[in-house]
């Protein structure tokens, strides 16, 4: 009885392993493959190193440029994180809180943001836009448009917003706080641990975001940032372009990532559902 | 009351300026120019709808429309079910659970285009790794050109799926928690076995959470085109060319595939064909569930 029941469990196990090994192995194959040397890389057919070449990550780094690529990259995502939680948060409050001529409307643009796809077409007018404002020889034009979507991560504040009780607010009131104050003294500290989750979310995106920063850095390649840098090596002028430095740079854009996945993937998975029951 | 008034306007008004400037204009903006011939310089001049008279005898855009459908119902009929299986897998009281749900969701964070790097390097055709591999097991004598002609579509669906599947397995797992256990245990008294279980309780009682989820799924699919831009740039001979892509091209043409020119008029009209092609088939994705909402 217990042999058929271990029995019975069998085919889901074997899924569940298979899907397991398929997964993880882009990822494992990156990591080993940017300690192999080229030639092992492509003829070899090894599965660990013969020699773990720790330098392929200096020479990406130095001569590959993916300094100033990672430093692009944590620019980007840094500002674009902290813009974007602001904006949010900001709009987010107003609008749970207060009753205001021409919220409907507001509302109706933030979500027809997010429905509305015409795809590539609006990157010309927004990039003729900063080249009108100057900021497309610096990356601030890719971080102010990035920061202009922020439509989802208002959704999402927005959705934490229920957990704050109203009463809160009033008693802030009563002490003399006034609208801006309870903003900064009361909301935003109860709404910390929410803004962190959201942050996740927001840093990630402006972290893997590739078209936009590839539309600004198109005539200038010292503002491409790691997926931008990463993919140019793929078609690059140099023929010779050698897949171990590939494997080192996309591993220096997806190990953050990781790590910060492997301490915090249940708030990753929180906000993946939040935003779509929203 | 006033005072509150004012600063809730303050306080809307840097997300309402931002959203206005570059999320609403550059939609209005492309309405206008769709009237009109414009190739990025010059004066723009207007020739009605002489744009979209274009883009229906432009072959290479409706090849890009076929593909777009193969590349989105590929990737669905093998995400949709495997995510859903893999979810009702791990929403049962299985050893190591939380563990298998972080690993699946994992390809979830990685940026598409820095993952269709390291895809391009297993893939490739004549040093992969994985032909290496293959042919040291000895399973296949020659390499697989994976992204030859024949087979690209093929690889650029493997990698779209392997990027989903986590994806939709978190989603459906959200949904599968809103059932009651108990419906399962009574029906285990009964004798149900697991294919009759998902066909006949799970898939009818996740309902409309089901058809959410797959709504969304399709129009995220079709729009998808970054990490098929990494690895292919929609070839080889427009094989894996999605409209996306396509539309792409239009604006900041691809230097190593081809002499297509910037051309924002035309780009302007395709981008709104697309947009109706989108809108098109999640209406008619609503219209079907809802008849069948009906039958049932």
């Amino acid at each position: 009885m217990r042999l058929k029941k271990a029995l019975s469990k069998l085919p889901v196990w074997l899924l569940l392993a298979v899907v397991t090994i398929i997964t993880l192995f882009p990822v494992v194959v990156a990591m080993l493959g940017s300690l192999k040397t080229n030639l092992e890389l492509t003829t070899g057919a090894s599965i660990f190193p013969k020699e773990w070449k720790f330098g392929n990550y200096i020479q990406a780094w130095n001569q590959a440029d993916f300094s100033r690529f990672t430093f692009n990259s944590v620019f980007v995502a840094v500002f674009v994180t902290i813009g974007t939680l602001l904006v949010a948060a900001m709009a987010a409050y107003a609008v749970d809180r207060v009753q205001f001529r021409g919220k409907k409307l507001y509302i109706f643009l933030q979500s027809f943001t997010l429905f509305i796809s015409i795809g590539a077409v609006v990157l010309r007018p927004q990039f003729d836009m900063m080249v009108g404002l100057g900021l497309q020889k610096s990356l601030w034009g890719v971080i102010i448009i990035l920061i202009s979507a922020h439509a989802t991560a208002f959704f999402m504040v927005i959705g934490f917003f229920k957990g704050i009780p109203r009463e809160l607010d009033e008693a802030a009131l009563i002490d003399g706080c006034n609208f801006y104050s309870i903003f900064w003294r009361i909301i935003l500290p109860l709404l910390r641990p929410a803004l962190a989750v959201v942050a996740l979310f927001t840093f990630r995106g402006a972290w893997n975001e590739y078209i936009l920063p590839l539309v600004f850095s198109l005539t200038r390649p010292d503002l491409q940032t790691l997926p931008v840098g990463l993919a140019s090596l793929r078609y690059g002028a140099g023929a010779a372009v050698e897949n171990h430095l590939m494997l080192a740079g996309a591993c220096i854009s997806i190990l953050p990532l990781l790590i910060v996945y492997i301490f915090a993937n249940r708030s990753f998975m929180q906000v993946t559902v939040g935003s779509v029951k929203g | 009351m006033m005072k509150k008034r004012f600063g809730a306007y303050v306080f809307t008004f840097p997300s309402l300026l931002l959203t206005i400037v570059f999320g609403i204009y550059p939609v209005v903006w492309a309405l206008r120019y769709m009237f009109y011939d414009y190739q990025g310089f010059g004066t723009p001049k207007f020739i009605g709808i002489d744009n979209f008279l274009r883009v229906s005898r432009d072959m290479e855009f409706w090849n890009s429309v076929w593909n777009t459908f193969i590349y989105a119902s590929g990737k669905l009929i093998i995400t949709i079910p495997l995510s859903l299986i893999l979810a009702v897998i791990l929403n049962s009281k299985l050893k190591g659970r939380q563990l298998f749900r972080a690993v699946f969701f994992m390809p979830t964070i990685f940026s598409a285009s820095v993952m269709a790097i390291i895809f391009y390097i297993i893939f490739n055709s004549y040093n992969g790794i994985l032909n290496q591999y293959l042919l040291k097991i000895g399973i296949v004598n020659a390499p697989i050109d994976w992204l030859g002609a024949s087979n690209a579509m093929l690889t650029t669906i493997i990698i779209a799926v392997w990027g989903a599947v986590g994806n939709y397995m978190l989603l459906f797992l959200a949904g599968l928690q809103s059932i009651p256990e108990d419906i399962y245990e009574a029906a285990a008294i009964d004798g149900v076995n697991p294919i009759q279980k998902m066909w006949y309780m799970t898939i009818p009682l996740l309902g409309p959470v089901l058809q959410m989820i797959i709504m969304l799924a399709i129009t995220v699919s079709l729009k998808g085109y970054e990490s098929i831009m990494v690895l292919t740039e929609g070839g080889p001979f427009g094989k894996t060319e999605v409209m996306y892509l396509y539309l792409y091209k239009l604006f900041f043409p691809l230097t190593t595939s081809g002499a297509a020119i910037q051309n924002i008029g035309y780009g302007s009209a395709v981008g709104f064909t697309t947009a109706v092609i989108v809108g098109f088939v999640t209406w008619i994705y609503f219209w079907i569930s809802k008849k069948l909402n009906n039958i049932y």
